[in-house]
């Protein structure tokens, strides 16, 4: 299931955290009744300008909260405009976070990421199905442990989801997915 | 006529020399509530909103301040500025303004030779409606294009709400001009507790041994009152702003002031007569019909 959050309801020239405090209880009751794999967009066509105050209280909160109150969603922004795009990638930045921007069908991801932990993202969206360490490792020619780390990084982080599967072995492994 | 040494003969006031005016006449360390501007035949918008913290802030025990100021377009432009209006509650000028010709000049709001004239911002409530109008001023009456238009105003942004964020009792002033559509000039002024005690009251900070330190650490990414991961980055991206904009900064708090000018990214301080609360001069070469 995917939920869409209409950003631009709340205006075109979103200043202050204030606001932004007003506005995270209704993306916060969305993402409650989210299941884990399951996606919440935030829509931002339409809106002109926020603040790095308003991004911060926003984006940056909500994406704290992803791995500790709802682990497994994904929180993802669409149509940002270059300008926006700019601004809400530098509050990521300042910040340490990474958010996944849906253009299309196209994922990529906004913040500071070590390119290696971005190749590991776009291996698994090119995947297109939940792969293992082990599979991603041979793929990328990355040491196990090492790929281990990269995974667990970008879990932490909300980009990737962890679910249990079962080997053709039979033995228990963990599977790595985005979001479909 | 031999002018007293309080007086500031042909002085230009603005956000530098506002500290000579301090230092000469200090009612903060005085009983003398009185900032004499004779003599001074120009005022910026960062002085003005200066002038109207510092008198807030003398007026916090209930008396009134005097300012006295002899000069007619001085006058005029005080009166046209906004400022008579919104220090009315706790100044006394010094000769008398005309109601008359307050009630003139308040009939001409917007028509002023400031862009937006001397506002003051008692909650944070205010500054959505404040920061609509610097870009409506911006894009409309400036011609900016609406990207440098919402950097100004994220500038604002971040400056007036440091402000509300982190004083309970103090209020904010804001002003803005342009001159010979060359440059713009913001001033953003309060009287709240400053940076030093708003960083020292988190103990995550690194000690805050001065003004200078409070400044210089307020301006870096992530120090804040608050150990919250998301604050912390007003002053910072203020800073960035003006950098892309090729503008320059002055942040003053307490005893000391630093500016920055972005031809060259370092910080330049100075030690100050100290003065309560935070005030910040940001001025940019105007980008008129561009």
């Amino acid at each position: 299931m995917e939920k869409r959050f209409l950003l631009r309801e709340h205006g075109k020239q979103l200043w202050t955290r204030e606001k932004a405090k007003e506005i995270r209880p209704q993306l916060q009751g969305m993402l409650q009744v989210l299941n884990a794999g399951e996606t919440l967009v935030i829509d931002v066509k339409g809106v002109e300008v926020f603040d790095y105050s308003f991004a911060n209280e926003f984006f940056a909160k909500t994406l704290l909260s992803i791995p500790v109150d709802y682990p497994g969603r994904f929180l993802v922004v669409e149509n940002l405009s270059t300008y926006t795009r700019e601004n809400l990638e530098k509050t990521l930045e300042s910040v340490g976070l990474v958010m996944i921007e849906r253009k299309g069908k196209t994922l990529h991801l906004l913040g500071k990421l070590h390119p290696a932990d971005q190749l590991t993202f776009d291996a698994i969206v090119r995947a297109k199905e939940p792969i293992t360490a082990a599979e991603l490792s041979s793929q990328l020619d990355v040491h196990l442990t090492a790929m281990n780390e990269r995974l667990s990084k970008l879990a932490k982080l909300g980009l990737v989801r962890r679910e249990k599967g079962t080997s053709p072995a039979g033995r228990e492994q963990y599977l790595y997915a985005v979001l479909a | 006529m031999k002018l007293p040494d309080t007086s500031l003969s042909k002085l230009k006031l603005d956000a530098v020399t506002f500290d000579t005016l301090l230092k000469r006449q200090n009612p903060f360390q005085s009983a003398n509530r009185t900032f004499d501007l004779t003599g001074v035949h120009f005022i910026a918008p960062s002085a003005l909103v200066q002038l109207a913290a510092a008198c807030y802030c003398l007026g916090r025990d209930g008396r009134q301040t005097t300012i006295a100021v002899d000069d007619d377009d001085v006058r005029s432009y005080l009166l046209r500025s906004g400022f008579v209006q919104v220090v009315q509650p706790v100044v006394r000028f010094q000769p008398r303004m005309s109601s008359l010709r307050m009630r003139t000049f308040g009939d001409m709001k917007g028509t002023n030779p400031l862009l937006i004239e001397v506002t003051r911002v008692q909650s944070g409530a205010e500054l959505p409606d404040l920061l609509d109008r610097v870009v409506r001023v911006l894009r409309y009456r400036l011609r900016y294009k609406k990207y440098d238009a919402f950097d100004i105003a994220i500038a604002v942004s971040e400056i007036c709400q440091n402000t509300f964020d982190h004083n309970t009792h103090a209020c904010g002033f804001f002003a803005m001009q342009v001159y010979q559509k060359r440059f713009l000039e913001i001033g953003v002024a309060d009287y709240g507790d400053g940076l030093a005690a708003t960083l020292r009251r988190n103990p995550n900070n690194s000690p805050v041994a001065s003004d200078m330190e409070a400044i210089y650490h307020a301006t870096r990414l992530g120090t804040s009152e608050f150990s919250d991961r998301t604050r912390g980055a007003g002053l910072f991206h203020l800073l960035e702003i003006a950098y892309k904009h090729e503008g320059s900064v002055q942040i003053r708090s307490g005893a000391a002031t630093m500016r920055f000018r972005m031809d060259k990214k370092q910080g330049w301080n100075f030690p100050v007569i100290s003065m309560p609360g935070v005030q910040i001069a940001f001025t940019l070469p105007t980008k008129v019909g561009a």
